[in-house]
């Protein structure tokens, strides 16, 4: 189980991005966060990957206390834990997909040899339907594509929790409904625990669970009720171009 | 993170900027061979003169008339330029200084050469029998003159290689009769080629016969300009020196170095104050050699620093997935370091290949030696190291949120 609990207050003595905030979210949760710019959604995220330190409170992961971590302590374990996907892809530019990929890997402190580590990364470019572009450089591939390679390389050390921070901010609805499914499946059929970061509440829609921010403070924590399924939407739009 | 995938990352990251490293390196690859060059330079200098003291035989010690010395308020004309060296000082000093070995006198001038119809300036030494066993200088052919020619003032010659092709361009010169200052002189042998000595000069521009005849019948004069004598041993000549030295203040009666009318040098002295000279210029050469590489070393530093302003989206996103703070050090540091072995490797290269041209092209004496090679090579590593270090920490202190949000 992934159990998270935080309450904190963070900034300095002017700027209070969070003003105390619990949440427990469970392990295989889908859980968006929404909130417009200056809510403290970022701060959150920054201190639930573990790129940040909460001022106060605590933050439990796996029921284990690591607010306290130091720099290094954290990079360990955002390599073995956490997966990030962002807005802007931040893939390296001139980098193949699969060795922008492998990355994560080579940073891991069992970092497996290069064939296995090929193996692995191509297994994930297949999974988010990117198998025969491998060795293509983010800049011969488009949004979408470049966001599934995201995708696939937060998911190369098997983490527990895969951060998404506006991963469709920069897409069509049509990739972002794909971006969404890929995101869903993954939930679904490996039980990772994903938190989306948004300001779009129809993307917040296909979560289980949405936490509004505000102000540093969580306004509402609900159900997602009318849960949409990507899979279905995709299908049911015009097939105007094959985009893998 | 393993060694393996620290270069692995590093050498992705100067591929991926192909050009700019090349030029990152261009300033190493001229420091390293400019450094190679000029050591092999330097060592090419202390070798040639090595040899030379080779060649001279290394136990020959020297004593001239006149000084060097500085007293004040006194003008000196030099070595030769006085005529109290006599034989009877000669004699004394083989007699009386036991780590003397063999003595010869000596004497010199110039004078005009003539044979058949070929003539030639050149310089005339006088010795005795032994001053070309002194100056260890065989013969090519022929045979040396006796204690006999020299006693009786025989009118005898060696030539040395120039002087024996000048005068004798087609055939062989030994039995031969040359006019020296209109002299008739039988040429009774012909030295080995010694080549041009440390200042260019040609060694074999010369002809050697007994002092005595070249005092009386060319000089006209009684005294000597210049005792040659060898020590039994390398190891006697610096106290045959000493004894000398002693010995001949004693005879001229003199008791402040400074009014001596003679001068002893040995060939390891005249020696050491060349190879000196050589090391300092190849200090020299190298010190602005190394300023190259020192401006080479801050191209790396500046290209580092640029290259870890340009990719501060890229260390955020190292450090997101898990780079940690030495993590991105090190990457950082091996990408500073790669570029200056690498261009390092391509100086020594370079540096070889230059100092071969100096060699085939100028005819300077270098010499490459494995420790100069590995002395530029570490020199480029301490380099990268040393340049490379401030800006790998700067990308490595980094906080990774900003990092990543940076545009």
């Amino acid at each position: 189980m992934v159990d998270l609990k935080k309450s904190y207050v963070v900034g300095d003595v002017t700027v209070h991005a969070l003003r105390g905030v619990d949440l427990e979210i469970a392990k295989g949760t889908f859980l968006a966060v929404v909130g417009a710019s200056g809510s403290g959604k970022s701060t959150f995220m920054n201190i639930t990957g573990l790129l940040d330190r909460p001022t106060t409170g605590r933050y439990l992961l796996e029921g284990e206390d690591v607010s306290g971590f130091d720099r290094d302590r954290r990079a360990q374990l955002r390599n073995r834990k956490i997966g990030f996907v962002f807005q802007n892809f931040n893939l390296l530019p001139r980098t193949s997909a699969i060795e922008n990929v492998e990355l994560p890997m080579l940073y891991s402190s069992d970092s497996p040899p290069a064939a296995q580590r090929h193996a692995k990364a191509q297994g994930l470019l297949d999974i988010v339907g990117l198998g025969k572009r491998a060795h293509h450089t983010p800049s011969q591939l488009s949004g979408g594509q470049q966001q599934r390679v995201a995708i696939a390389r937060a998911l190369v050390n098997d983490p527990e929790i895969l951060l998404a921070d506006e991963p469709t901010g920069n897409l069509d609805t049509r990739t972002s409904v794909e971006i969404m499914e890929v995101l869903q499946r993954l939930n679904r059929e490996k039980g990772i625990t994903i938190i989306l970061i948004t300001h779009e509440h129809d993307i917040a829609e296909y979560a289980h669970r949405e936490v509004t921010f505000r102000d540093g403070r969580v306004v509402s924590d609900r159900r997602v009720e009318k849960r949409r399924d990507a899979a279905q939407e995709r299908a049911a739009l015009p097939e105007e171009e094959a985009v893998t | 993170m393993k060694i393996r995938n620290v270069l692995r990352i590093a050498f992705v990251a100067i591929r991926r900027n192909a050009v700019r490293s090349a030029l990152t390196m261009l300033g190493v690859i001229i420091g390293v061979a400019s450094v190679i060059a000029m050591i092999s330079l330097g060592s090419g200098a202390r070798a040639s003169i090595d040899e030379q003291i080779q060649q001279q035989g290394t136990n020959v010690i020297y004593v001239s008339s006149g000084s060097f010395g500085r007293g004040p308020g006194v003008a000196r004309g030099g070595a030769g330029s006085t005529t109290t060296l006599t034989l009877d000082d000669a004699q004394i000093i083989q007699r009386d200084v036991p780590t003397v070995s063999r003595m010869s006198p000596m004497v010199r001038g110039r004078a005009q050469v003539v044979a058949g119809n070929q003539n030639w300036n050149t310089s005339v030494e006088g010795g005795d029998e032994d001053y070309i066993v002194i100056r260890n200088w065989p013969l090519a052919s022929g045979e040396d003159f006796s204690a006999r020619d020299v006693l009786v003032a025989e009118k005898v010659a060696l030539l040395g290689q120039t002087v024996a092709k000048t005068l004798f361009p087609d055939s062989d010169p030994i039995g031969q009769i040359i006019r020296v200052k209109n002299l008739p002189f039988r040429v009774v042998g012909v030295l080995v080629p010694k080549g041009q000595n440390q200042w260019g000069q040609d060694q074999d521009d010369l002809i050697i016969a007994p002092y005595t005849t070249v005092q009386k019948k060319l000089l006209g004069i009684t005294y000597i300009q210049q005792v040659v004598l060898s020590a039994t041993s390398s190891d006697n000549v610096e106290p045959a020196a000493v004894d000398i030295t002693r010995l001949m203040r004693q005879r001229h009666k003199i008791a402040d170095p400074n009014d001596d009318d003679f001068t002893v040098r040995t060939v390891a002295e005249m020696a050491a104050t060349r190879t000196q000279m050589a090391d300092t210029m190849t200090m020299l050469l190298m010190s602005v050699a190394s300023v190259s590489l020192l401006v080479g070393g801050i191209g790396i530093m500046n290209i580092m620093l640029v290259s870890v302003t340009e990719r501060t989206r890229e260390i955020g996103l190292r450090m997101a997935v898990g780079a940690r703070t030495r993590d991105i050090l090190r990457q950082f540091l091996a990408e500073a370091i790669s570029l200056s072995i690498v261009g390092g490797a391509i100086g020594v290269v370079l540096g070889l290949t230059v100092s071969r041209l100096l060699t085939s092209g100028l005819g300077w004496p270098t010499l490459i030696t494995p420790s100069s090679i590995l002395v530029a090579f570490a020199f480029a590593g301490a380099v990268g190291i040393f340049f490379g270090f401030y800006p790998a920490r700067k990308a490595a202190e980094l906080d990774p949120i900003e990092a990543l949000r940076y545009e």
